[in-house]
C-alpha cells in the first residue's frame, strides 16, 4: 500500500529536520509521512511540456479539470465538469471568493506559478474536507521552505517570451531559511498583448498584465510549533475578455493568513495547525473600450472574506485521519450603474449582489484504515452550518415577493472508499452523498449578465440544496515499464441548478434577450471516466496516453452545457544527457451531445500538435534550464466546448524560458 | 522580524482601501427625493377673532396632491364649528378662475384635532397665476368666510407628478401621485388620486365662489392599468413584474403595486377604464426589448424618478 503513497514536502517536515532531538525528529517525520496519504494529486507547478506554465495551463494538465475560457486570462476551472459553484477552491485551506459577477476571476487568477508548491485535487465528497462541495475541491497549495540547520538562501529566477501574445513574464522568488526563521518572497509581472489565432487574425481585447506578489514569514517558537504569516498581492490590470461584452480595468486581492503550528511526540494527535485568515477582492470592469456598447455601464465588485480553518493529523496504528474546522465569513457585493445617453440625466442603478453575507462553519473528518498489507478503507464525513443573509433584500424580493432576508442551510457530507493491492494490480471504489448550498449568484444574484446564452439571471434565495450522489471506482496495473488506470465516477445530483427561461420580466442589460431564473431541476447525472496509460519503452524514451469522455444529463435526458466531448492526449518524451523533447498531441471529438436549450452550438473536433525542447547546464552554482518550444504547432484554427463564444483559441506560439535557480 | 512586520502592516493598510468607493444607496436615493413627513403651518388667517390655520408637509403647497390640516383656534370648541368648507381657485391671465381637485366640505377629526382635506394643485403659482383659498366655516350660527392668498411651489419630487387630461367621455379628469414619496428599489404600493371635474350645470349664481361652479369628485369603481417602463433608450423598453393595477380602496384613493427592478427615470404607462370597463384613456404599449430604442409611451403617463 505504502507504495501508492506520495511524498511531499512540507513545512513541518523541515521544522524536524533540526529538532534537537533526532530519534524524535525521525519518528515524526515518518509520521507525518503517513499521514499525509489522503491527498490524492499533487504536482509540482509545471507541465511535461512546459516548465513556465501558467496556473490555468498547469490545471488543464489534469485529466478531471476542464476550463471555460472567456479570453486568455482567468480561465474558470471545471472539475468533473462542473462548474465553480460545484468546487471549493481554496489557498492552503482558505476560502477567497471572486467579486466578479461574470466569473471573470476564478481563485485561481490570484495566485502564481511561483508563489505555489502544488495543486491538491480531491474528487467528489473527498474533498469536502474544505467545505461543501459537490464536485470535489481545489486547494492551491503555497510555497513554504522549511527551516534550516544552518543560514541558506535559495532561490529561482525565470523569465521567457511568446510570441504569438507578445507575452513576457518574469518571475522571482527568494527564500531564506535558518533554524529559527524563514522568510519566502516571490514577484512576477506577467503582460501579453492580443493573441492570434490559427488565421492568424488577431483576437482583440485579449492582452492582460498581471502582477503578483507573495511574502511567508515563518518563526519556529519551540522544536515543535511554528507561527507563520502570509500575504500574497495580486493585480491584473487592463485584461481584455474577448468572449464578453466588457472588459477588465483593475482587479485587486490581498490574501493574509497568521497560523499556529504545533507537532506531537506521543499521543493520537500528531500535528494541530491553526490558522486565520482575511482576504479582500475588489473587481472594477471596464465596457468603455467597445465601441458596439452603446451603453456605458460601471461593474464594481467586492469580496471581502475573514476565517478560520484548523485542522489535527491523527494517527494510531494502521489507522489515521485528518480532521478539519472550517469557518468563515463573506460579504459579496457588486453594483451596477448604467449612465443615460444623456449624461445629464440621472444615472441608474442597482446591485447585481445586493450584500449578500455568507457564513459558513463546517466539521469534516477523513479517516483512512489499512485494513491489511493490501488494503484499506477510506471514509469520512463533514457537517456544515451554510447561513445568507441579503442586506438589500427588496433586490430578491422583486422576483421572490415576501422571501426571508436570512436562509440557513445545514450541509452534511458523507464519503467511503475501499482501496486493493492485488500485486501489480489496483482497485478501489467508493461512494458519497453530499449537500451544498447555492453560490450567491444563484441564490442572490440580480440580473447578472451571462454572454454565453446572453440572458439575464436572476438568483432564487429559496433554491434547495443540491443534492449529491457518487459512486467511484478505478482500476489499474503498473510494473516496471508500463502502467494503465481506468477511472470513472458518476453523479446523481438532486435539486441540480441552472438557469431556466422566465416567462416574466423583460432583460436590464442591454445585449441580453430575456431573463433566466436560477431553479433546481429535479435531478441531473454526470458521469466522467479516464484512461491513462504510460509506457517506458526506452530507458530514456517515456510514452503517456490519456482518454476522458464524460456525458451528463438533465431530468427529461437532455444534454448539460459544458461537457467535454470525447478527448485525447498523447506526449512523448525523450531525454538525453541534459537535453529533453517532449512532443505531445491533444484534441476533441465532435461535441455531438451539446445544448442548444442552455446557449451552446455544436463544436467541431480539433486536434493540437505541440513539441519542445531544454537543455540543462549549470553556470556556477546556478541550475540553468533553457526551453523552446511551439504550442499548435500546425496553426489549427479552433474552439473548444467550453470556450465562450465560441473565441477562437490561439494559433501557432513559440515559447521560449530561461530559468535560473540556486 | 519587526521590520518585516512592520512592512507587513503597511502593505496591509496600503491595499486595503477600495480603489473605487462603494455606493452608499440609501444616500443616493436621498439626495435625488425630497421626502417630507412633517406638517408644518401653510397658510395663517386672522378673522374675526379666530386663527385659522393651514397645514401642509413642509409647510408649503407644492402643484400635485397636497393633504391638508385645517385648525381654526379661538375660544370655542370644535363641536361648535360647522359647514367647513375650503375652496382652492386659481385667477389666470385673463381673469377666468379655475379650481382643481380638492375636498370641499371638511368634517372635524376628533382624534387628530383637525379637519382634514386636500387640494390637487394643477399649476405653480406665477405672476399669471394666482392661487386664493376661499374658506367658510359656522360657529354659533354665524358665518365666516375668509379669503388668503398661497403660493404654490414646483413639486421637486419627481415621485408626486401628476397629469390633466380628458377622457373619452369628454369630462376632464386628474390623476395625481399620492406615494410612494420615496420609492425604492423594491414592489412598492403605489397610491394615487383620480379625480373627475363636474362640469356645471347652471350659471354661477350668488357671491363669489360659487362651489357648483368648482366642483370636482372623486371617482369610483374606475380601474387605472400600469404598466412600468424606464424609457431611457439605452433600457430597451424594461419593464417589471407582479404590478398590479389601482383600484379604489376606502380611503378613496387609488391602491396598486408598482415594482422598480432599478434607481433612475421610470415611466408609469396607464390605462384608465371606467366603471363599465370602457377605455377612457391610455394606449397599450410595446412589450418587447428593443435596446437603443426610446419606450413608446401610452398617451396616459406620468414619469417618476428616484
Ligand atoms: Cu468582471
Amino acid at each position: 500500500m505504502k507504495k501508492l503513497h506520495i511524498i511531499f514536502p512540507v513545512l513541518f517536515l523541515g521544522m524536524n529536520v533540526n529538532a534537537q532531538n533526532t530519534q524524535v525528529q525521525g519518528d515524526t517525520a515518518k509520521i507525518l509521512e503517513e499521514v499525509k496519504v489522503i491527498a490524492l494529486a499533487r504536482k509540482k507547478i509545471q507541465t511535461e511540456m512546459k516548465m513556465a506554465v501558467s496556473i490555468d495551463e498547469f490545471l488543464a494538465s489534469s485529466d478531471n479539470i476542464g476550463f471555460i475560457k472567456r479570453g486568455a486570462y482567468a480561465w474558470e476551472p471545471l472539475l468533473n465538469n462542473m462548474s465553480t459553484e460545484r468546487s471549493t477552491i481554496t489557498i492552503d485551506g482558505m476560502h477567497v471568493f471572486g467579486a466578479c459577477t461574470d466569473k471573470m476571476d476564478p481563485i485561481t487568477s490570484y495566485v502564481e506559478s511561483n508563489n505555489l508548491s502544488t495543486i491538491d485535487i480531491k474528487s467528489g465528497q473527498e474533498g469536502s474536507l474544505h467545505g461543501a462541495t459537490v464536485a470535489g475541491s481545489i486547494d492551491l497549495k503555497r510555497k513554504t521552505t522549511p527551516f534550516t540547520p544552518g543560514k541558506k538562501y535559495s532561490g529561482a529566477y525565470q523569465t521567457g517570451f511568446e510570441f504569438n501574445n507578445n507575452q513576457f513574464f518574469n518571475l522571482g522568488n527568494l527564500s531564506y531559511s535558518s533554524d529559527k526563521f524563514v522568510a519566502d518572497g516571490s514577484i512576477s509581472f506577467r503582460k501579453a498583448g492580443n493573441y492570434y489565432d490559427g488565421n492568424n487574425e488577431e483576437v482583440n481585447h485579449s492582452q492582460y498584465n498581471k502582477f503578483n506578489t507573495s511574502v511567508g514569514l515563518a518563526y519556529k517558537t519551540s522544536p515543535f510549533s511554528a507561527v507563520r504569516v502570509d500575504a500574497i498581492f495580486d493585480k491584473a490590470k487592463n485584461v481584455g475578455f474577448p468572449a464578453l461584452p466588457m472588459d477588465l480595468w483593475l482587479s485587486r486581492a490581498l490574501i493574509t493568513s497568521a497560523s499556529y503550528k504545533q507537532l506531537f511526540q506521543h499521543g493520537l494527535i500528531r500535528v494541530w495547525d491553526t490558522k486565520v485568515y482575511y482576504n479582500a477582492v475588489e473587481h472594477y470592469m471596464d465596457d468603455t473600450k467597445r465601441p458596439e456598447n452603446l451603453v456605458h455601464m460601471d461593474m464594481p465588485g467586492w469580496s471581502t472574506t475573514y476565517g478560520l480553518v484548523s485542522r489535527a493529523n491523527l494517527k494510531h496504528g494502521d489507522y489515521s485521519a485528518e480532521i478539519q474546522l472550517n469557518a468563515y465569513n463573506n460579504l459579496s457585493i457588486a453594483e451596477m450603474r448604467m449612465y443615460p445617453q444623456d449624461r445629464s440625466k440621472r444615472t441608474m442603478f442597482a446591485y447585481s449582489w445586493p450584500w449578500v453575507t455568507t457564513k459558513f462553519t463546517s466539521l469534516a473528518m477523513n479517516n483512512s484504515w489499512d485494513i491489511s498489507e493490501n488494503s484499506r478503507v477510506n471514509f469520512g464525513g463533514s457537517l456544515g452550518y451554510n447561513y445568507n443573509r441579503s442586506k438589500y433584500v427588496e433586490f430578491n424580493w422583486i422576483f421572490h415577493p415576501g422571501t426571508p432576508q436570512e436562509k440557513s442551510r445545514i450541509l452534511p457530507g458523507l464519503h467511503a472508499s475501499y482501496e486493493l493491492q492485488v500485486k501489480q494490480f489496483s482497485f478501489s471504489a467508493g461512494s458519497g452523498y453530499g449537500h451544498r448550498a447555492p453560490s450567491v449568484s444563484e441564490g442572490y444574484g440580480y440580473y447578472i449578465y451571462n454572454s454565453f446564452d446572453r440572458y439575464d439571471y436572476i438568483g432564487n434565495p429559496d433554491l434547495k440544496n443540491e443534492i449529491s450522489y457518487e459512486a467511484n471506482a478505478s482500476a489499474g496495473f503498473k510494473n516496471e515499464k508500463t502502467g494503465i488506470e481506468a477511472k470513472v465516477n458518476y453523479f446523481y445530483i438532486q435539486n441540480y441548478i441552472i438557469g431556466r427561461i422566465l416567462s416574466l420580466g423583460s432583460p436590464m442589460n442591454y445585449q441580453s434577450v430575456g431573463v433566466k431564473g436560477y431553479t433546481s431541476l429535479n435531478h441531473a447525472r454526470i458521469f466522467n471516466i479516464a484512461l491513462n496509460a504510460r509506457y517506458n519503452i526506452l530507458q530514456h524514451l517515456h510514452w503517456k496516453g490519456t482518454i476522458t469522455y464524460a456525458r451528463a444529463t438533465d431530468d427529461k435526458d437532455g444534454n448539460l452545457p459544458f461537457i467535454r466531448p470525447l478527448s485525447y492526449q498523447t506526449s512523448l518524451h525523450f531525454m538525453y544527457k541534459k537535453f529533453g523533447i517532449q512532443t505531445s498531441l491533444n484534441g476533441d471529438l465532435t461535441q455531438s451531445h451539446y445544448s442548444p436549450e442552455y446557449g451552446e452550438d455544436q463544436t467541431p473536433a480539433y486536434m493540437i500538435l505541440n513539441i519542445s525542447a531544454n537543455y540543462s547546464f549549470n553556470i556556477k552554482n546556478c541550475k540553468t534550464v533553457l526551453q523552446v518550444g511551439a504550442e499548435n504547432l500546425l496553426n489549427e484554427y479552433y474552439s473548444t466546448y467550453a470556450d465562450w463564444g465560441n473565441i477562437p483559441r490561439m494559433g501557432r506560439n513559440i515559447f521560449t524560458s530561461l530559468k535560473f535557480s540556486f | 522580524m519587526k521590520k518585516a512586520i512592520f512592512f507587513f502592516t503597511t502593505l496591509c493598510l496600503s491595499v486595503m482601501s477600495c480603489t473605487k468607493e462603494k455606493t452608499d444607496y440609501e444616500a443616493e436615493i436621498n439626495t435625488v427625493v425630497t421626502e417630507h413627513y412633517e406638517f408644518k403651518e401653510a397658510a395663517a388667517i386672522n378673522n374675526d377673532g379666530y386663527d385659522i390655520s393651514i397645514e401642509a408637509l413642509n409647510g408649503t403647497f407644492y402643484k400635485g396632491y397636497n393633504e391638508i390640516r385645517l385648525k381654526i383656534s379661538g375660544d370655542h370648541t370644535n363641536e361648535d364649528v360647522s359647514a367647513v368648507t375650503f375652496l382652492p381657485v386659481m385667477t389666470g391671465a385673463d381673469g377666468g378662475r379655475t379650481s382643481c381637485p380638492h375636498r370641499y366640505a371638511l368634517v372635524y377629526n376628533a382624534d387628530a384635532e383637525h379637519f382634514p382635506g386636500y387640494a390637487v394643485f394643477t399649476s405653480e403659482s406665477s405672476a399669471n397665476e394666482t392661487w386664493e383659498l376661499y374658506i367658510s366655516f359656522t360657529i354659533n350660527n354665524q358665518i365666516h368666510s375668509v379669503k388668503q392668498t398661497i403660493t404654490v411651489q414646483e413639486q421637486p419630487n419627481k415621485n408626486l407628478n401628476m397629469t390633466t387630461f380628458t377622457g373619452k367621455d369628454g369630462e376632464q379628469y386628474f390623476i395625481a401621485l399620492v406615494a410612494p414619496q420615496k420609492p425604492k428599489v423594491a414592489e412598492n404600493e403605489l397610491v394615487a388620486g383620480i379625480y373627475k371635474f363636474n362640469k356645471p350645470a347652471t350659471p354661477p349664481s350668488g357671491s363669489f365662489p360659487d362651489p357648483s361652479q368648482f366642483s370636482y369628485t372623486e371617482v369610483s369603481n374606475y380601474t387605472l392599468q400600469l404598466d412600468p417602463r424606464m424609457p431611457e433608450p439605452s433600457m430597451g423598453n424594461h419593464s417589471s413584474i407582479n404590478n398590479k393595477d389601482l383600484t379604489r380602496q376606502s380611503d378613496g384613493l387609488y391602491h396598486g403595486v408598482v415594482n422598480y427592478t432599478m434607481t433612475g427615470n421610470w415611466t408609469l404607462n396607464f390605462i384608465m377604464l371606467n366603471q363599465n370597463g370602457k377605455i377612457l384613456k391610455g394606449t397599450e404599449v410595446p412589450t418587447d426589448f428593443t435596446p437603443g430604442v426610446e419606450g413608446v409611451k401610452s398617451e396616459l403617463y406620468i414619469d417618476i424618478l428616484f
